[in-house]
């Protein structure tokens, strides 16, 4: 071991040595990874941005209507955010979101683990879902329309179905995906079927599942905007096409910004979420 | 009375289909294994030496042949028999603890016997200061110690080994026979031991069983008279190597003169 | 575990597969049939309202109408047309920025915190912007599904070219490989199956922006016009047969594309084997 670990060092020199007495590409690349550079680059773009954007008003390039300066978008975030018409829509949107995610995802995990298990119950249901899956949240629309109206239900029917497919195609690929050889182990330690699925089945569909949460989460956010797009007299989706029927370009804009806002804020928690909960995964090299 | 745990092959076949042909991977293998005895078992890679473990360990019931213990045939797994898979096979989610805790879910002790049971078989394989470690945080070697440590934590009458060191370095290898061999004699357990390393058998085992391929049988049985604890360079277990090897040397022989 | 009996012969063994393979078949059926069958006995009995559910008779009334006319088949190239142009643009942007931002550190520090930022917009919340910037017509349209794909197939050219073993590329420093040579014989081949699974969800997701772009951006022919015209004039009948035709489209979709993928990718299952 110790001899292999030397060679690979030696090795891993040579290539050092070789790099470093490269030309500038190999000092720039290394340099680039510290600290004042590290932060300074992914600001370098959004400011560029900003820049062309100023000046694209500045020098008027584009008529207003159809761009609105920097400062008008702000203030209109500012003073939407003070009337209360971004905490309100923005309240109603997350309540919805929070209803389907629940019911979708629930549900979602019920029919995956329920498939993943059970051949037979995979059998019988898992071509009918797979071909509902199939058609996606903005075709069932108008049949739920004529079914349920443009109410509530409607939004809530969409946000779940979209959670729904995700998490059960997660469930039941993480559980047919796990080895053989691990629930060997549970028959050498004459486990029960509840102890299977309880001590190998769970943990080891665990990072499946948890991409299926992220996925099924990501597409409820998709979801509630198509829906608010499409039917609705309240919501942040709303609040959008209202801005774009008055041509307010300034309140589409802010509300695009609010979008993007809550999007990053459910990634990221998601993120580190999973990072606390599959800690395991961290590996010592 | 002699002690329980004696256990008896008779005749075993064993076939496995593969695109539809049946193949036979065992024939006619017959072995009894005195309870308290280290059997190893060595044979060129695929010759069934694996799939034999398994039989044994009740994880494949399908084969022709009786495998009796103390008399019984043997119906699936039992927690008087432990094993040590080839690969480690720890479940990486679970600490270096847990994942020895795993298997006494179905033990009849009581949450503190367990506990210290679990930390008893944590210093018997040396890996105090890692009881809260991820296998992917454990070296090749820690992995197969915690997976021993794993399978004695029931305290089985039978433990089976399926090369455990073949993925290790010379020097750990070494360093884990010698281990073994006194967790053997302080446990006092009937051990088998598959390897593909002679050296190996033969210092550990008290009978050498040679294997041969296609399909699987025993080719010889060589008995190892030194008693145990062995140093490794003892005269007579380098004859018996000798005798070992020579076995090979002619397997070679036939395959090469076959395939001319 | 239960102890399975397992027939002997080959050929008893084949039989045997072929008779539980139909087993799945009838059993996967049987829950789309017993739907059918309760759809007709509602429908006929009049348990429901028919002017709102109306019996799968009708449906297929309106399948055969609208098969046997050009509008549906017109639509259908329409469609296609635009869900092409869009995935051959965004697919290509994709491509090419996914590279640059996974081979170059620089580039990935410069872009890719924006890139990642900008991707939490929803994407049907750039309909509006797009509608104003760029009208209803074939141009908003094109560009909308473009960014649909864009996404997919940029991060996972980007993942698939960062994850490519740090070993392999010291291998190529070892044999002194040029940077040019290092990408085509190294990074390249490595990442391609990410890239292909990029490309796989990329086709996905272009036909999901096509029927919303026919949606949200309604102006010129097109297939999802079936379904829209169906429930503005509050024909359910139309309204199922788009749905399903929809379906159906996104089903050919997934199929080619996962098809492509297994057929691009053949190597790679050969030599796992
Ligand atoms: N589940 C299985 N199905 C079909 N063939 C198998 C299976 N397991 C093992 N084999 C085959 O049986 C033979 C013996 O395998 P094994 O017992 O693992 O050998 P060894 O452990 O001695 O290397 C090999 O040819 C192997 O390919
Ligand atoms: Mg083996």
């Amino acid at each position: 071991m110790s001899i292999a670990a030397d060679t690979t060092t030696l090795a891993r020199q040579v290539l050092v040595t070789k790099t470093a007495q490269r030309p500038w590409t190999g000092r720039l690349l290394r340099r680039s990874g510290s600290w004042s550079l590290g932060l300074t680059l992914p600001l370098l773009l959004p400011l560029a941005i900003l820049g062309a954007w100023q000046s694209a008003s500045t020098w008027h390039w584009i008529s207003p209507q159809i761009l609105p300066a920097p400062a008008v978008v702000w203030g209109t975030l500012v003073d939407l955010t003070a009337s209360g018409d971004i905490t309100t829509n923005l309240g109603i949107s997350a309540l919805r979101v929070l209803y389907g995610f629940l019911i979708g995802g629930i549900a979602g995990l019920v029919l995956g683990l329920a498939m993943g298990l059970s051949p037979t119950v995979r059998a019988y249901l898992y071509p009918t879902f797979n071909a509902i899956s199939l058609v996606p949240a903005l075709g069932w629309i108008p049949l739920l329309m004529m079914f349920v109206g443009i109410g509530e239900t409607l939004k809530i029917i969409i946000i779940a179905k979209a959670t729904l497919v995700p998490i059960a195609i997660a469930a039941v690929q993480g559980i047919r995906n796990i080895p053989e050889n691990y629930f060997e182990v549970g028959s050498v330690f004459r486990f029960s079927r509840w102890q299977v699925v309880r001590y190998i089945v769970l943990p080891a569909a665990v990072p499946s599942l948890f991409n299926g949460v992220r996925q099924g989460l990501n597409h409820a956010w998709l979801a509630l905007v198509v829906v608010e797009l499409l039917a609705s007299s309240e919501g942040i989706g709303y609040l959008m096409v209202w801005g774009r029927q008055l041509f307010q370009l300034d309140v589409v804009i802010a509300t695009m910004i609010v979008i993007g806002a809550v999007g990053l804020l459910l990634d990221q928690g998601l993120q580190f979420a999973e990072s606390r909960l599959l800690r395991w995964r961290r590996s010592a090299y | 009375m002699a002690k329980p745990g004696h256990l008896t092959l008779r005749n075993i076949r064993k076939q496995y289909t593969v695109n539809g042909n049946a193949f036979t991977v065992l024939d006619g293998v017959s072995l009894d294994i005195a309870p308290g005895e280290f059997v190893s078992i060595v044979g060129h890679s695929g010759c069934g030496k694996s799939t034999l473990l398994r039989l044994v360990m009740g994880l494949d019931g399908e084969y022709e042949g009786e495998i009796l213990l103390d008399g019984h045939r043997l119906r699936g797994t039992s927690l008087d028999r432990g094993i040590v898979f080839q690969e480690h096979r720890l479940f990486p989610w679970l600490s270096v603890t847990d994942n020895i805790g795993l298997a006494l879910q179905n033990s009849p002790l009581t949450k503190a016997e367990r506990r210290d049971a679990i930390q008893q078989h944590v210093e018997l394989v040396g890996l105090q200061g890692f009881e809260k470690a991820w296998p992917n945080q454990l070296s090749g070697g820690m992995s197969q110690r915690v997976a021993i440590a794993r399978a004695l934590v029931n305290r089985p009458e039978i433990l089976l080994l399926d090369e455990p060191f073949g993925a290790l370095d010379a020097l750990n290898r070494a360093k884990l026979q010698a281990e073994l061999q006194r967790i053997w004699q302080v446990e006092g357990i009937t051990m088998i031991l598959v390897t593909h390393d002679v050296e190996e058998a033969i210092f550990l085992g008290d009978r050498v069983v040679v294997m041969e391929p296609r399909p699987g049988r025993i080719k010889r049985i060589v008995p190892v008279a030194t008693p145990h604890p062995r140093v490794r360079n003892d005269c007579n277990l380098l004859q018996v190597r000798e005798s070992v090897l020579e076995e090979f040397r002619e397997e070679t022989i036939e395959t090469i003169s076959n395939a001319a | 575990m239960s102890v399975q009996v397992i027939p002997s012969t080959p050929a008893l063994r084949r039989a045997a597969a072929a008779v539980a393979a139909r087993t799945r078949l009838w059993q996967g059926l049987a829950l789309p049939v017993a739907i059918i069958v309760l759809w007709t006995v509602a429908t006929s009995a009049n348990w429901v309202d028919t002017r709102i559910l109306v019996g799968p008779w009708k449906v297929v009334e309106t399948a055969w109408f609208h098969l046997t006319h050009h509008v549906l088949w017109e639509g259908l190239g329409y469609s296609v047309a635009r869900m092409v142009s869009g995935f051959v643009l965004g697919g290509f942007a994709g491509l090419v920025l996914g590279v640059l931002l996974g081979a170059s550190r620089i580039g990935d520090r410069l872009v890719s915190p924006t890139l990642n930022t900008v991707k939490q917009i929803a994407l049907f919340a750039w309909i509006p912007l797009i509608s104003v910037w760029f009208g209803m017509g074939e141009p908003a349209k094109v560009i909308f599904i473009a960014l649909a794909v864009f996404y997919p197939i940029v991060f996972n050219t980007y993942e698939g070219v960062r994850s490519v073993a740090r070993e392999h590329i010291e291998v190529a420093r070892a044999f002194e490989f040029t940077r040019w040579q290092t990408f085509r014989r190294v990074i390249l081949p490595s990442s391609t199956p990410q890239i292909f699974t990029g490309v796989r969800l990329g086709l996905i997701y272009a036909w999901l922006a096509t029927v919303g772009a026919e949606y949200f951006l309604k102006a010129g022919p097109g297939l999802g016009n079936i379904m829209i015209d169906g429930r503005e004039r509050f024909l359910m009948e139309q309204v199922i047969f788009g749905v399903t035709v929809v379906g159906l489209v996104g089903f050919a979709v997934q199929i080619i594309a996962t098809r492509l993928e297994t057929r691009l990718l053949r190597w790679r299952t050969r030599s796992n084997a």
